[in-house]
């Protein structure tokens, strides 16, 4: 029972790092609390929604392919909005970075009510991955397994750009020094720009990734910000790691409060959130963001 | 000079044409509905169905011979926009009934308002029964059943499957959630003394991780679980836990109106889902004016119309029914004649409200979910109705909670 919760938690945990990686790879390197990253993971689920049907309708490739697709969508839209609104403010006056990004919000939410209802829209799960793996009485659900998996994998090609590549440099170079890294030569706004692009491209590909499992309506967007938030709180707002540190322990202790404290769950996330701020103002990992 | 005059005579004229407008223009329906945030969904579904009321309603030649208004407003699903949204209505629109709301702390918001300056208020959607127990004003009714006479439904239901005997719930973590495991928990031990009831399981409002509430209710073992929960949590559980064996392990009592059915298209477990509904068109008996009302809807919006849509429909036309009976739109007079109309509504004929807390007789539909030749959604089917009046809460019980309450 405690493995399955576990399980259970993991996954969940998961989810919620690819969420709060775009969104913490966004703040570490531009110093922007992009309000949005909801409204691109919103966008990356009904995207998913619309080209399940149309790319092999129910097989695993044609899942994971409209996934993809939606995800580098959002991404172009990511791309637009920092180059045409964020640019402008880099390094200004925190206001404006909530103006802007909560306007990008609101912008997203009204069109995607208009153009796909108040209702939620069910988005068809892959035929293979529809069961469960039944061990004895035991029954572990295929397809948070497999979004598991997918993460797992996001996480590792994470790492390697960041750490054993020249992209992965310069993004750390950036991070820790902007102005060194322009008076090197290196276009500093091609940087920016693909932090977020790449960020963006982690909302989507969350967004789709859990379309069929979750419940798709123009409301998801606060709903998730708000939880990618306190894996970010945990974790360190610009720490990668912290972030999957974060991510792993909301969803398990969710899983396991569940279990053992049901009354108290809620509260358990809320109340190591508040140890952390307490003991580490700067999160779990402490220290500046890399 | 000659502006001041006139700006004096464009006031005396105003005044005259309002009070006037009172007699003779429009009768207004202030329609302050949660048509964005949360309820947005159910909101605008009930919108729709009382556009058609009132579009029947003034080709048959309006109420008391006089046309009948919308005038729409967004509560934005806050008690606070909610109230403030009703008061405007009610001083600068001057409305004759306020209706529309959806959610249950908008809707008691909205009563509270209508106490406040005395304009009628129904609820077709929202169904909080503290409206009709601790917190009921004069001016107020409501003709759905109330979320007690739902649990109460739900445990008539259960009683009648002597196989199940082990029962855990599974609710939303507020005061619908909470309340409605009681009134379920309290009829079931007295219907069926011999049933075990697990503890009860909450999960946070709009939680859409479902798996490990779901993993933790299993665990209890139970023949079958009670969950009032609703949009993005039931969905989430219908879809998360058939990777659990959910529906192989034990079987599911929930809140299944026509737009869940809808939404949930194909991820529909194949069975061992019971639905509870307030007006399922497909369960309704097939009248002609119900098979009018199913073709008019589905022609202007292009789908089937859901329990809100219905239940807007009968609330305006029963509003209608009850301005008719009462000679005039005027408040008092309308309270006096509510509880003498008796209605045929879409749903059955001969509802009525009681004068002692505004609950309208309204029935409960209870089956099972399947999916059925001829509709792209799974419906419900082995649909049993429940009579309105021996789910209503009983007087005496309404009296001592009111007691309590102060």
């Amino acid at each position: 029972m405690v493995l399955i919760q576990l399980v259970n938690g993991l996954m969940e945990g998961m989810t919620l790092f690819l969420i709060a990686s775009g969104l913490t790879l966004i703040f570490g390197v531009t110093r922007i609390i992009n309000f949005a990253h909801g409204s691109f993971y919103m966008l990356g689920a009904f995207l998913t929604y619309e080209l399940v049907p149309l790319i092999g309708p129910g097989t695993l490739w044609g899942f994971f392919a409209a996934v993809a697709v939606s995800a580098a969508a959002v991404s172009a839209l990511g791309i637009l909005f920092e180059m045409t609104a964020l640019r402008r403010i880099y390094g200004k006056d925190g206001i404006l970075q909530l103006i802007v990004t909560v306007a990008l919000v609101l912008i997203i939410r009204d069109l995607v009510r208009m153009t796909w209802g108040a209702n939620s829209v069910p988005v068809q799960m892959p035929d293979a991955l529809m069961g469960a793996l039944v061990v004895g009485d035991t029954y572990f659900p295929l397809f948070p397994i497999a979004i598991f998996a997918a993460g797992l994998t996001v996480v590792l090609a994470m790492i390697w750009v960041i750490y054993f590549t020249r992209a992965g440099i310069l993004l750390r170079a950036g991070t820790d020094d902007r102005g060194m890294v322009a008076l090197l030569g290196v276009n500093e706004k091609l940087i920016f720009t693909a932090v977020f692009a790449a960020g963006a491209f982690l909302a989507g590909l969350a967004g789709g990734l859990s379309a069929p499992y979750g419940e798709v309506n123009y409301l998801l967007d606060t709903t998730i910000i708000v939880s990618a938030f306190i894996v970010c709180v945990i974790g360190g707002l610009g720490n990668l790691y912290g972030a999957l540190a974060g991510a792993l322990v909301v969803g398990v202790t969710k899983a396991i409060g569940v279990m053992y404290f049901p009354r108290l769950s809620m509260v358990l996330i809320f109340l190591i959130m508040a140890a952390v701020l307490i003991a580490r103002s700067l999160g779990r990992q402490g220290g500046p963001a890399r | 000079m000659l502006e001041k005059k006139n700006t004096v005579a464009a006031v005396v004229l105003a005044a005259l044409a309002t009070s006037a407008g009172a007699q003779d223009g429009p009768v207004k329906v202030g329609f302050a509905a949660d048509l964005t945030g949360a309820c947005a969904a159910l909101s605008e579904d009930g919108l729709n169905g009382a556009k058609i009321a009132a579009e029947e309603i003034n080709a048959r030649g309006g109420i008391l011979g006089r046309p009948v208004e919308l005038i729409v407003r967004d509560t934005q699903t806050k008690p606070d926009e909610g109230a403030k949204v009703a008061r405007e209505l009610i001083a600068k629109d001057r409305i004759d009934v306020l209706t529309g709301v959806c959610s249950s702390a908008v809707m008691l918001a909205e009563s509270a308002v209508s106490a406040e300056l005395k304009v009628p208020f129904y609820a077709a959607i929202g169904s909080t029964q503290r409206a009709n127990i601790e917190l009921y004003q004069p001016y107020f009714w409501q003709v759905q059943a109330n979320a007690t006479m739902e649990a109460y439904a739900a445990a008539e239901y259960v009683a009648k499957k002597p196989e199940w005997k082990k029962i855990s719930a599974l609710g939303s973590d507020y005061e619908w959630g909470h309340t409605s495991v009681a009134a379920f928990t309290e009829r079931l031990k007295e219907l069926r003394p011999d049933i075990a009831f697990a503890d009860p399981i909450y999960a946070k409002v709009g939680e859409t991780a479902m798996a490990p509430y779901i993993t933790a209710t299993l665990a209890q073992q139970p023949d079958a679980v009670f969950a009032p929960l609703f949009g993005p949590s039931l969905g989430a559980t219908l879809k998360q836990g058939q990777g659990f064996g959910f529906f192989q392990k034990t079987n599911l009592v929930t809140l299944m109106t026509v737009d869940t059915l809808q939404s949930q298209g194909v991820s529909m477990p194949a069975d061992n889902v019971y639905g509870i509904a307030r007006a399922p068109f497909f369960a309704l008996e097939q009248s002609p004016e119900v098979t009018a009302f199913i073709e008019t809807y589905r022609a202007a919006y292009g789908e089937y119309p859901t329990d809100w849509a219905i239940n807007a429909y009968d609330g305006l036309n029963f509003y209608a029914a009850v301005a008719e009976k009462a000679g005039t739109v005027e408040a008092d007079a309308i309270i006096a004649a509510l509880p003498q109309v008796s209605f045929d509504g879409l749903r059955e004929k001969g509802l009525t409200i009681r004068a002692l807390d505004g609950q309208m007789n309204a029935p409960v539909y209870v089956g099972k979910a399947a999916k059925v030749e001829g509709y792209d959604f799974p419906i419900l089917t082995e649909v049993e109705k429940f009579e309105g009046a021996p789910l209503m809460p009983a007087e005496d019980l309404i009296l001592q909670a009111r007691e309590a309450a102060r």
